[in-house]
């Protein structure tokens, strides 16, 4: 009984004053969940499990959970573009993935979220690739994320599930006939898509004087600064972005993030791709 | 045009249109079940506490239909007027993902079809939860459809989730509530049918019920049956639901327990 009796203690204090609580494991060399500073979660990916859709993934970075499905339509090309398919990457964060969120029309993070995603996404698939008739009939990728478990650093997992969907994605092959308007598809047949770059992302917070490593949802609102560093397969830098103020001293805290995350980056490639 | 999502073409995009060539083993029912018989239902993964924000939560999966449910609350109620011994609220919600279903639904409209499940899973649960002893709160079901194989096998689906959910969530219940689906294909009683047979049958209906107490708490019938064959497939439902679905939720409620 003495240990429930701790454990409910320990969690009282957390909830009461999360920063001390977290201090405390700070000093200590420790996160709360185990971890040290630099460490990361596990990740698992999963593909293919949604057969309604073309492409999908289900991505779990410890316990935040990201289901991501490809769906592939027809659309005419914009006039000014006529050479140009569309990738229509968007993230959900419905209310039943943490108190945090409510239901109704996406929130404000959700739009940030989103609209990180799809500047880092116009790197993989060439929009060129996309196109059946040019001018006429283009493929619309619509990639459609939804969080299922909320627990810290969602952009990573939402990137590397967006990733993996598109990966997943097969199309149907048209057909196209000459003195036919119409473009049918291949019931038999599929094509993968064009991917040019396979984009990861690895995120950081700074809590006090501390470099965190994939904070969780507890973390997250007790970080001073967080820094996300997107790479590619050649380990060259896709994204950066910092939001929040560097380490005090001489310390450039944005190159010891993309000098960490370039390790990571080989070790993951490894273990999921 | 909606500002808040990243949009697609200005013009509306449809779906592929394939090839009209001899399409083999386009599935009737005069094929029949082969991987089961008429009276037996998908196998049902049930997990729950997958969901570790939410105060309980549940994860089902039966062949294609997955379903995630996770439950907030009970957390005090807004805006409610005060009263001394007034019950709590229990709101649920259904969020299908837009790759549910074979076509992509339109983002931002809520489809009507989503609201019609929520108020049925909603019937089916309310009267298993002992919402007097909450005065003053609310309750907040969530559910969301990952992939939808047959509409009411799905309500079945999610309100079995729900209950598990909300017992997960610790909330005082008179009984855990099951539910099953079942159509009447060519005069004959189908239990859990897919997509392709609910196209197919008459009618179908979905029944809840509480083993514990032997009592229905919901039944929904869509398309046309006579009484007879209703109450044919109610009892069929409700024997199925007794005997094997309620043991599963048990168990799986049992062994989260026991780690």
């Amino acid at each position: 009984m003495a240990s429930d009796d701790d454990a409910l203690k320990a969690a009282v204090f957390q909830r009461l004053h999360p920063r001390t609580y977290l201090d405390r494991f700070v000093a200590e060399k420790y996160r709360p969940d185990g971890r040290q500073f630099d460490g990361w979660r596990d990740v698992s990916v999963n593909v293919g499990s949604i057969s309604t859709a073309d492409g999908s993934a289900l991505v779990r970075l410890g316990e935040t959970t990201i289901v991501c499905g490809v769906k592939a339509e027809f659309a005419e090309p914009e006039l000014d573009a006529p050479d140009a398919g569309f990738l229509v990457p968007n993230v959900d964060l419905p209310a039943l993935c943490s108190p945090k969120f409510k239901p109704g029309p996406p929130s404000d993070e959700a739009q940030v979220l989103s609209d990180r995603l799809n500047e880092v996404l116009s790197t993989t698939i060439p929009l060129s690739s996309l196109v059946i008739k040019p001018g006429k009939l283009v493929w619309v990728l619509y990639v459609d994320a939804t969080c299922i478990n909320y627990d810290g650093n969602v952009f990573d997992a939402a990137l590397l599930a967006m990733v993996a969907a598109l990966r997943n994605t097969k199309l149907p092959k048209p057909i196209i006939r000459e003195n036919d308007e119409h473009v049918v598809c291949s019931r038999t047949e599929t094509i993968p898509l064009q991917i040019a770059k396979t984009p990861i992302s690895m995120s950081f917070g700074v809590f006090d004087t501390t470099l965190l490593a994939d904070p969780t949802a507890f973390e997250e609102p007790l970080l001073d600064t967080t820094i996300s560093v997107v790479l590619d397969e050649q380990n060259s830098l896709v994204a950066v972005s910092q939001l929040g103020p560097g380490l005090p001293g001489d310390e450039d805290v944005l190159s010891t993030c993309i000098s960490a995350a370039k390790q990571r980056r080989v070790s993951l490639e490894k273990q999921i791709l | 045009m909606d500002r808040r999502r990243i949009n697609g073409p200005t013009e509306d995009s449809f779906g592929p249109v394939f090839e009209a060539d001899e399409v083999e083993g386009i599935w009737t029912p005069a094929d029949g079940r082969k991987d089961r018989g008429l009276l037996d239902i998908r196998p049902i993964f049930l997990q729950p506490g997958l969901i570790s924000q939410a105060n309980g939560s549940a994860y089902i999966e039966t062949q294609k239909t997955k379903i995630a449910c996770a439950v907030y609350g009970p957390r005090q109620s807004k805006n409610t007027a005060y009263s001394e011994t007034g019950p709590a609220q229990c709101g649920s919600q259904v969020h299908p993902i837009l790759m549910s279903t074979p076509t992509r639904a339109s983002a931002s409209l809520q489809d009507a079809e989503d609201r019609s499940v929520a108020v049925a899973i909603h019937q089916a649960l309310v009267s298993s939860v002992r919402l007097e002893l909450l005065p003053k709160s609310t309750i907040d079901v969530f559910i969301t459809i990952i992939e939808c194989d047959g509409l009411e096998s799905c309500v079945a689906a999610g309100s079995i989730a729900a209950s598990t959910a909300l017992a997960d969530a610790g909330i005082e219940l008179f009984g855990l509530v099951v539910s099953c689906a079942a159509s009447l294909v060519e005069n004959q009683v189908w239990l859990d049918p897919t997509e392709d047979e609910e196209r197919v049958s008459a009618g179908t209906i979905v029944l809840s019920c509480l083993p514990a107490l032997n009592k229905i708490t919901n039944v929904w019938q869509t398309g046309q049956m006579p009484a007879l064959d209703v109450l044919r497939c109610m009892e069929a439902c409700q024997q199925k639901a007794t005997a094997e679905i309620h043991s599963i939720v048990a168990q799986a409620l049992l062994e989260n327990a026991k780690i």
